[in-house]
């Protein structure tokens, strides 16, 4: 529908618009020697009228041959077939018009009188025909950069707000308060450790900012950003936690959302072996399938643990930024089974081809947080023999 | 001038570094004397029960039993500092009479000043139970999502979808699970209050039903009905306790 059309404030400006225009009209016809007055603005009446309607006509033709990219002759010959239509239109409408005057004798001879105009009214179509096309295109390009403008503004803000839960999945406040309470602990124990959980902790933090703004990243960097992340858990957990990783070489160059893995393994961590009191392993794996890249956690998850705090947000993000990338095509499969939970990602192996070059780098990075994640066994603090550890025993 | 008496205090966290931080910070207080660290809630009870401390340093989230679980289970008064990164838990920790609420990481003069509030607290015991109080502070509109009950020693975690039914015994009530039954301090109005209302429904004046174990109604005298569970067993169903059942049916 026209834009005019479907905005009754607009049509009634338009059409006042117009008024001028059949004014002119009347004008032109009752030129001395024509016609009367009465008769003029009898027969402009219906012309401006029906002139005005024609004229949106033109926005269908103008859509459909955009400019520059029509081919000229086209463009042209299109117009000059569209104008000819309406022209002859235009003035079908005036000779119905006049030939309804011509029955009341005041008016008598209108026809013959309106058939000698004809040439001169053909001219002023024409000229209007090519006016209207203009105004139209002008309209077009107007809308288009509007729209263009409101698209990638919206594109902007989507975009935003993505990073920005990434980072706040990122920076889950307990997460950061529990490593700068190991850090206050570390300070007097092993201050030595302690600068290394700083490096930990800011290498994660830093790791995260880099990948957010980006919309994929290559496994192998989602992969040593969640190594980076294990590693500061580590100190945290102690050897309650274990990881173990197979990932497969051609794996690390598909392209994953940045920050995908990250809710999960907090899911794993927080909801799993914080609720195992011996803790326990948590498995990551990667292949690639059939085209489908394969992600695979798993962890030991207490079967009285409590539940539905938290672990749905994370999983929520996850499949909807999965199903924004590859609409259809990923999915996300949660499994509980003899206290062990899993969560298996399948999405498009994209980039894999890009692995073969990548995987020399890729490994010597992963072999660099791979040692950093290796349980390291906390010295106790020198506490008084009198006190219960069970690290001790 | 130092108290004569040391407060003895129990520090209960399942990280070794927060541990640490809490010993470290306590060995600038000569008048405590940390009697015990434990790594877990059950830990926790038996240090309790062993050595009678004056004060629990308290962690919430650790594997097993939560802090607030542990509370539950301690059969002694003991004043309660809580220890935890969590600061959501604060308005539930003040409902169980804590004496303090600390967030991690935290400094020697915060600590320093939740000892003194320790120190007063202890020798005057509370007018309510801790245990008690614990086991009715509960987040709004948060069901309860297990059950914590001690027997002798032991401790049972039973996960509410787990539980068939509950009858109230005088003081207490008998919760039937797993095919076994448990007895624990409360009473059957309490612990409606605080199970999933979807759920759980009062059937009769002494008894709570899990409907998921429901397999049919019959009818008993003119005014009561019989429910009869999936296992074969027969519970009472009184005239408002079958209109509470036919309103969530």
């Amino acid at each position: 529908m026209h834009p005019i059309l479907a905005d009754r404030g607009r049509l009634a400006l338009y059409l006042a618009a117009w008024a001028p225009v059949g004014g002119l009209i009347a004008a032109a016809l009752a030129l001395p020697d024509r016609r009367a007055a009465g008769e003029a603005i009898g027969l402009a009446l219906p012309l401006a009228l029906s002139g005005a309607f024609l004229c949106l006509a033109v926005w269908p033709l103008c859509r459909s041959l955009p400019l520059g990219a029509t081919d000229p002759a086209r463009l042209v010959a299109t117009h000059a077939a569209g104008a000819t239509v309406t022209c002859v239109l235009w003035l079908l409408v005036g000779a119905a018009a006049a030939g309804l005057m011509e029955r009341l004798p005041a008016f008598a001879g209108a026809a013959v009188r309106y058939r000698r105009d004809i040439p001169m009214l053909l001219l002023a179509g024409a000229l209007v025909f090519v006016l209207a096309a203009l105004a139209h295109y002008l309209m077009i390009a107007f809308e288009r950069s509007r729209a263009a403008e409101r698209a990638a503004l919206e594109l902007q803000v989507l975009a935003r707000d993505a990073q920005l839960r990434a980072l706040k999945a990122q920076v889950n406040p307990h997460f950061l308060f529990n490593s700068l309470n190991s850090i206050s602990a570390l300070t007097s124990v092993d201050p030595a450790r302690a600068r290394e959980m700083c490096v930990l902790l800011g290498d994660f933090l830093r790791g995260g900012l880099r990948v957010g703004e980006r919309e994929q990243i290559p496994l192998s960097e989602e992969l040593a950003l969640a190594q980076s992340y294990l590693a500061v858990e580590q100190v945290r957990f102690g050897p309650r936690l274990r990881v173990e990783t197979e990932v497969e070489p051609q794996a690390r160059g598909c392209l994953v959302p940045p920050l995908l893995l990250q809710p999960l393994l907090e899911n794993a961590l927080n909801h799993g072996i914080a609720h195992c009191l011996s803790g326990g392993a948590v498995r990551l794996g990667a292949r690639v399938c059939a085209g489908q890249l394969e992600l695979q956690l798993a962890n030991p998850c207490s079967a009285d643990r409590p539940r539905g705090r938290g672990t749905g947000m994370g999983l929520a993000n996850v499949r909807a930024r999965l199903a924004a990338l590859h609409p259809g095509d990923a999915r996300v499969d949660l499994q509980e089974r003899d206290g062990v939970f899993r969560v298996d990602v399948h999405l498009p192996a994209v980039g894999a081809e890009a692995a073969a070059a990548e995987t020399a780098s890729a490994e010597a990075a992963t072999a660099v947080a791979a040692t950093a994640v290796t349980p390291t066994t906390t010295a106790p603090a020198g506490g008084e023999p009198t006190r219960e550890d069970p690290r001790d025993a | 001038m130092p108290d004569p008496r040391p407060l003895r205090a129990v520090i209960v966290d399942d990280e070794e570094l927060a541990r640490a931080v809490l010993r470290e910070h306590l060995a600038a207080h000569p008048d405590v004397q940390v009697v015990a660290e434990c790594v877990n809630g059950f830990e926790a009870i038996k240090a309790v029960s062993a050595h009678a401390p004056d004060l629990l340093l308290l962690d919430i989230q650790m594997p097993k039993l939560d802090g607030f679980e542990v509370l539950q289970l301690l059969d002694r008064d003991v004043a309660v500092i809580f220890v935890t990164a969590y600061d959501e838990h604060a308005l539930r920790a003040f409902a169980v009479h804590a004496v303090d609420y600390l967030l991690k990481p935290f400094s020697a003069q915060r600590l320093g000043e939740a000892l003194a509030q320790a120190r007063q607290r202890v020798g005057r015991p509370a007018a309510v139970p801790p245990s008690r109080l614990a086991a009715a502070a509960r987040r709004p509109g948060e069901w309860l999502a297990r059950l914590i009950v001690r027997d002798g020693a032991q401790v049972h975690v039973i996960p509410a979808e787990a539980i068939d039914s509950i009858q109230a015994q005088d003081d207490y009530i008998c919760i039937r699970a797993h095919g076994r039954r448990h007895l624990k301090q409360q009473t059957l109005a309490e612990i409606e209050g605080q199970l999933d209302p979807s759920r759980f429904v009062r059937i009769h004046r002494s008894w709570i039903l899990n409907i998921d174990r429901l397999a049919r109604l019959e009818p008993a005298t003119r005014d009561s009905r019989t429910a009869v569970l999936r296992d074969g067993t027969q519970l009472p169903v009184s005239r408002a306790g079958h209109a509470r059942l036919m309103e969530l049916l």
